[in-house]
């Protein structure tokens, strides 16, 4: 019989989520409630005496001191309730921790298939309410229908004695698991087999999908191991590793590129090999300290003589625009365990977000299926507990506002880690699987979370898009497996590591048996969360938390008895082998035979067309534009935009301190409250080194040229690392890629030879600049597909696509911590200069967006020229000579000014006229342009000759001094007072727009 | 001077035990991080140490109330042991999710000798959100508590979604007579936060941060003085060094808290 416990607070006790509910409710919908209770439950499908239901109750789940809690239903009044459960399947953290708890205080383990459910319900006091409004709140504020099911009771529909009832969420598949073989008569059977299954292969790899199986020699030996036609295990396979996600078939494509204007035509023969690999192995051979890359889990530097570190950054877009929190704690959680499985492991140290959404306030006429606020609540709750409960900090991060996510949401995550240079004598970020060694999966059990999930983030989104892939990670149950894994490690236990992401096992065990050559799985020995599955699907499934780990029948018993030591569930499912096939079984049958290369080769390469017409053609042009003369009103204005002010809510959600090396923190200056340009850790606490980390996304000049865009937003990560005392001789590079589709179609994608020209200028400005600034690129991924079809108000759908993003993250490492510096100007009559030349660019920039322009300047960067300056700001900053460093990026000179001295508490007196630059600027342009490789920074006075001497022969000049009192004081061209600003009303200006969030 | 050893919490989402372990060994002990599912197996050699720190992190995921479950199982598993521990005059330090998990083993308040009776409640933030940043905290110098004798103040970060303590009036009043409450949290000067957010972070009663046993060897509280074990974890520090000041602007740091803990085992 099951069993429903009810737990509630004290009446009289604030409660603090029903709190948050009532200021929501009347925040987004106007609606209006005066109080709101929340009632967690917990539904028991478990037989238990009254005496264990006592002690379950007493105590586990009633704290004494501020709860109540009750087998029946508790008394507490309302106008309406809302509860709201889990859909079947969907992963229930909180349920499993209470089996545990139950477990464990009763000295017992429950019998299989018995569990515990969670769900709230929300019992609202609001004599006005409507019921229509009360589904409101509900399905926009409580209630997810991909993941969650509710219910909503008036009071007169309220059984006192029934409550919600007893709701037991369990799957039951009732199903034997089946493998189908698949008759590949033709090439259009086979197609018509993808289009039945989702597999969405590509028309053209299907010949030779079918090539493969009818060839005799394979024919032959499938024969002799009881198999003819192929199977669903292998055809699933296939499809998994041949996906756009796994495979990144657009950028090892062949692009035949043409510029309209010039006529000029190139084919560039991938993109990966051509912009991404080349550079990084040319650099790899300059830099001693690039330990390890392009081919694991993440790349490795060097970090000091006994560490390396370890960083990659991943999105997860599809699923967090569907199920906000969901898809977000899956990606961050997902993303940790990239470094875990780099090298023989890794310990996180670090992760940080980038969150690109649709206006928080919008309230156009499409209806996305989550409004761009709930959007991004979502998901941020999600990276905050997928990264808070992982124990990792999250230092740095950044969120982008613009109408073309709306159709998608991006969402990068990054993550670093650090190990030892050395593990049991062996080099760390080295490994190979050889046969004899056990296939063993750690971590969660298999379920059909996430089938099909890399197919469909490899399509773009439409209505029929199936929501089974989303997923909801478990950062409880990964860190118990990391801090096992990384025991293990550190006795050698481990041969081999990978983790289990997209494609689950079969692209894990299938990846990881290339270095054996061959393995053998038994799919039977998968523990699974329920019975039923079918082979392919325990083959395919991206159940979360797992790594696959290669272990020697030697370390064996060990290893499983640190496993059960840290509560870790792990279990052998195969070996390695040196046969050269892949070899499935279930129940010793086989169920998958096929040759252990068959994804690496003899597939054709994916083309596209790519036509460059230059902003000029597409009509792009400068506006036209007089200077304003409120420069008063501008700046505040300026400081409030969405793309600018302050989201203090964020980083203070964020737990950006564990491990103990916080250096520089996301918010810096007096009142802690103001962005840092970039954040530095110890992660390894004895030592004075430290490793710094910064992000850039500008993905508004893609609307003017994706070259320039590229250039200007790694030029900004490399001048967020140097603004704090980064080294420019120590950088590396992760590019993320978030393209809409570049696949023309006349109806469907009509500038897809546009966008893929964009991508193709993308790539190359990203060699040219991590060749300039010499930077390996340590990692990188792409996501294609940023695009979605919104309802408008008659019926009809608008296709939406994303501005071409790359999200750049920059990683180096500091020598001493010590001399590191922030923002925040620190002393009046301090000094104040800007290194580098303000031009006319605000093609793109913040400013002509307040008034709706584009224009055609965009920014551009110099390397060499800029390159210089660096390199003499960082020997400025290791000699101690500069007191605060501000990079110029978003916003302009003017914007920037005003953040580094809000930061300081202190003001600021400067004349533009001495701001280097080119000729003929207008005040407007000298405070509001973009131009990249520019600084902001204050210097003492006996600084000031040294700091200059070092700074010659680059555009740098003194404007002005920071002064005691707190006003901007801004003098223009020809000496006439521009505007006189109190900071205090630039920071409330800053921070008004989300200030009321917490 | 006598070796001292500290047994450091670690397992099942803890994720504050490196650099818990790290402040141990700067204060002068021996730190051990050991599995939770150690420290609970008959014979685990509790005796050898002299310090237990219950650690931060998410025990359990915090799924079912910070510190619960964590509770439930050392309870149970090593209740026995670990009120020896305390008879035999070692000591404890409970920290966020430590403290939640110590308040809800009944080690803390301990009135009248009893250690296993939960009179306190640590509970959600009023802001409902989980907060990250630092607070002044003005110790009490009339307070048994021997991690902080001789401090009347210190700065150290808070990192936490349940840390507002609460309990009936009694409770609290006893708390206050006996001196039970360590430290409180503080404006800038050092005078009262009276409940205002951000510098009392969570609502909690009378401003409370943190609390000891009677005997004052069990110290629990929500900051994190491990996270300030190096004058760059001060947010200020940058601002200190431009203006000349150095690292001399911090007279002391979180590791503070840990070398009264071992000055005084070595006085005992």
């Amino acid at each position: 019989m099951p069993h429903r416990l009810e737990i509630a607070l004290k009446p009289g006790l604030l409660d603090a989520e029903g709190k948050a509910v009532v200021r929501k409710a009347d925040d987004y919908f106007g609606i209006r409630i005066d109080d709101a209770r929340c009632v967690s439950i917990l539904t028991m499908d478990a037989e238990f005496t009254a005496d264990q239901l006592e002690i379950i109750r007493g105590q586990i789940f009633t704290n004494p001191v501020i709860q109540l809690s009750s087998w029946a239903p508790l008394s507490i009044d309302f106008d309406w309730c809302i509860w709201v459960g889990y859909r079947p399947g969907v992963k229930d953290n909180p349920g499993a921790t209470a089996v545990e708890a139950i477990e464990d205080v009763l000295g017992m383990r429950l019998a299989a298939g018995m569990a515990v459910y969670t769900s709230r319900r929300y019992c609202i006091s609001s004599s006005s309410m409507t019921r229509e409004e009360a589904l409101t709140v509900a399905r926009e504020l409580l209630h997810n229908d991909i993941i969650q099911q509710v219910r909503v009771y008036s009071r007169a529909e309220w059984d006192p004695a029934v409550g919600v009832g007893m709701i037991i969420p369990a799957v039951r598949l009732d199903h034997v698991p089946t493998v189908s073989v698949i008759d590949v008569k033709s090439d259009e059977t086979l197609q018509d087999v993808s289009y039945e299954r989702n597999l969405a292969l590509n028309p053209r790899d299907i010949p030779v999908i079918r090539s493969y199986f009818i060839a005799p020699k394979v024919m032959a030996e499938r024969e002799r191991i009881g198999l003819c036609h192929p199977t669903d295990v292998e055809l699933e396979y296939i499809s998994q590793g041949r996906s756009d996600h796994c495979n990144h078939n657009t950028f090892r494509g062949l692009f035949n590129y043409k510029d309209i204007e010039t006529g000029e035509t190139r084919v560039f023969d991938n993109l990966f090999k051509t912009f991404i690999e080349a550079p990084t192995l040319e650099l790899q051979k300059q830099k001693d300290w690039v330990v390890s890359v392009l081919w694991d889990n993440a790349g490795v530097g060097k970090f000091d003589a006994d560490n390396y570190y370890v960083i990659t950054g991943e999105t997860h877009n599809s699923p967090s625009n569907m199920e906000a929190y969901g898809g977000s704690i899956t990606g961050i959680v997902g993303v940790y365990r990239d470094p875990l499985g780099t090298g023989k492991g890794a310990r996180l140290v670090m992760g940080a977000y980038g969150f690109c959404t649709g206006f928080r306030d919008y309230s156009g006429e499409l209806s996305p299926r989550l409004h761009p606020r709930r959007l991004l609540d979502g998901v941020i709750e999600g990276v905050r507990d997928g990264g808070n409960k992982s124990g990792v900090p999250t230092p740095f991060g950044q969120v982008i506002f613009h109408d073309g996510y709306m159709g998608k949401c991006l969402v990068f995550v990054t993550a670093l880690g650090i190990m030892p240079a050395r593990i049991a004598g062996e080099p760390s970020e080295q490994k190979v699987t050889k046969p004899g060694e056990l296939i063993v999966m750690c971590g969660g059990r298999v379920g059909k979370d996430g089938i099909h999930g890399v197919t469909a983030s490899s399509e773009i989104f439409s209505e029929n898009t199936p929501a089974g892939h989303v997923q909801i990670g478990d950062p409880y149950t990964q860190k118990k497996m990391h801090d096992f894994l990384l025991e293990a490690r550190d006795k050698g236990y481990i041969a081999f590591i990978t983790d289990n992401g997209g494609g689950g096992l079969s692209s894990s065990v299938g990846e990881s048996a290339r270095f054996s050559n061959g393995c053998e799985v038994w799919l039977d020995k998968v523990p699974l969360k329920y019975e039923g599955l079918d082979q392919w699907e325990i083959w395919i499934s991206e159940s979360q938390e797992r790594m696959t780990v290669a272990v020697r029948p030697e370390h064996l018993d060990r290893f499983m008895a640190l496993s059960e030591k840290h509560a870790v569930l792990s279990t052998v499912i195969g070996k390695y082998t040196d046969t050269g096939k892949l070899h499935i079984t279930y129940d010793k049958k086989t169920c998958a035979y096929v040759d252990i290369d068959l994804l690496t080769h003899g597939f054709p390469q994916w083309e596209f067309v790519a036509e460059w017409v230059p902003p000029e053609l597409r009509g792009l042009s400068e506006p036209v534009l007089s200077s304003p003369n409120d420069y008063r009103s501008l700046l505040i204005d300026m400081m409030g935009r969405p793309n600018i002010c302050s989201r203090q809510w964020i980083t203070r959600q964020y737990d950006h301190e564990v491990q103990g090396g916080s250096v520089i923190k996301p918010l810096v200056g007096k009142d802690r409250d103001v962005n840092s340009d970039a954040a530095v850790i110890r992660p390894v606490l004895g030592s004075s080194c430290g490793l710094v980390f910064s992000q850039a996304a500008i993905p508004f000049y893609s609307a003017i040229d994706a070259y320039h865009m590229t250039a200007c937003t790694i030029d900004e990560a490399v001048r967020r690392l140097i603004a704090v005392g980064g080294d420019p001789d120590h950088i590396g590079g992760v590019d993320n890629f978030c393209w809409p589709s570049i696949v023309y179609d006349e109806k469907s994608n009509p500038d897809g030879k546009f966008k893929a020209a964009q991508l193709v200028r993308s790539c190359r400005a990203l060699y040219d600049l991590c060749m300039a600034y010499k930077i390996p690129l340590l990692s990188g991924k792409d996501s294609m597909y940023v695009d979605g079809h919104l309802p408008g108000p008659y019926g009809e759908r608008h296709g939406i696509s994303a501005l071409e993003t790359l999200q750049f993250s920059a990683t180096g490492v500091i020598k001493d911590v010590n001399k590191c510096i922030t923002m925040d100007v620190k002393k009046s009559g301090d000094l104040v200069y800007v290194i580098g030349e303000t031009k006319d660019e605000l093609g793109g920039s913040e400013y002509y967006d307040r008034f709706g322009y584009i224009g055609a300047n965009v920014p551009m960067v110099v390397p060499d020229i800029f390159f210089a300056a660096y390199n003499k700001l960082a020997t400025a900053v290791r000699e101690g000579l500069t007191a605060s460093i501000r990079g110029i990026y978003r916003g302009g000179l003017g914007v920037h000014l005003a953040m580094s001295a809000m930061a300081g508490g202190l003001g600021m007196a400067v004349d533009l006229e001495k701001v280097p630059a080119s000729t003929g600027l207008s005040n407007d342009h000298l405070l509001f342009s973009e131009s990249a490789g520019r600084f902001i920074v204050s210097v003492a006075h006996e600084n000031a000759a040294r700091f200059e001497e070092l700074l010659a022969d680059t555009a740098t000049a003194c404007i002005g001094r920071v002064t005691e009192l707190p006003v901007l004081d801004i003098t223009g061209i020809g000496g006439k007072s521009l505007c006189s600003v109190e900071m205090a009303e630039l920071k409330q200006a800053w921070k008004k727009p989300f200030g009321g969030l917490i | 001077m006598k070796e001292l050893k500290a047994l450091v919490l670690t397992g099942y989402g803890l994720n504050c035990d490196i650099e818990t372990a790290y402040a141990c060994e700067l204060a002068g002990a021996i730190a051990d991080r050991v599995h939770i599912n150690d420290v609970i197996r008959p014979g685990f050699p509790l005796d050898e140490y002299s310090i237990m720190v219950f650690t931060g992190g998410f025990s359990w995921g915090d799924d079912h109330g910070a510190g619960v479950i964590q509770a439930v199982r050392m309870k149970k598993n090593a209740g026995d042991r670990i009120l020896r521990f305390v008879e035999d005059g070692n000591l404890i330090l409970g920290i966020c999710n430590g403290f939640q998990t110590i308040v809800n083993m009944g080690l803390l308040p301990g009135f009248d000798g009893n250690y296993t009776s939960r009179r306190l409640a640590l509970t959600y933030n009023d802001s409902g959100n989980f907060v990250d940043q630092w607070v002044n905290l003005a110790v009490n110098p009339d307070s048994p508590c021997v991690f902080t004798q001789g401090m009347d103040a210190i700065e150290l970060p808070v990192r936490h979604g349940e840390g507002k303590l609460a309990a009936d009036d009694a409770v609290i009043n006893r708390l206050e007579e006996e001196n039970q409450v360590v430290c409180r949290y503080a404006l800038a000067d050092g005078s009262s936060a009276a409940g205002k957010f951000p510098e009392n972070p969570n609502g909690s009663i009378n401003d409370i941060a943190g609390i000891c046993d009677p005997s004052g060897r069990i110290f629990g509280l929500m900051p994190h003085p491990e996270g300030f074990n190096h004058p760059t974890n001060h947010p200020d520090w940058c601002r200190k060094k431009a203006n000349r000041q150095e690292n001399a602007g911090f007279s002391q740091t979180g590791i503070s808290i840990f070398e009264n803990a071992v000055k005084w085992l070595q006085g005992r």
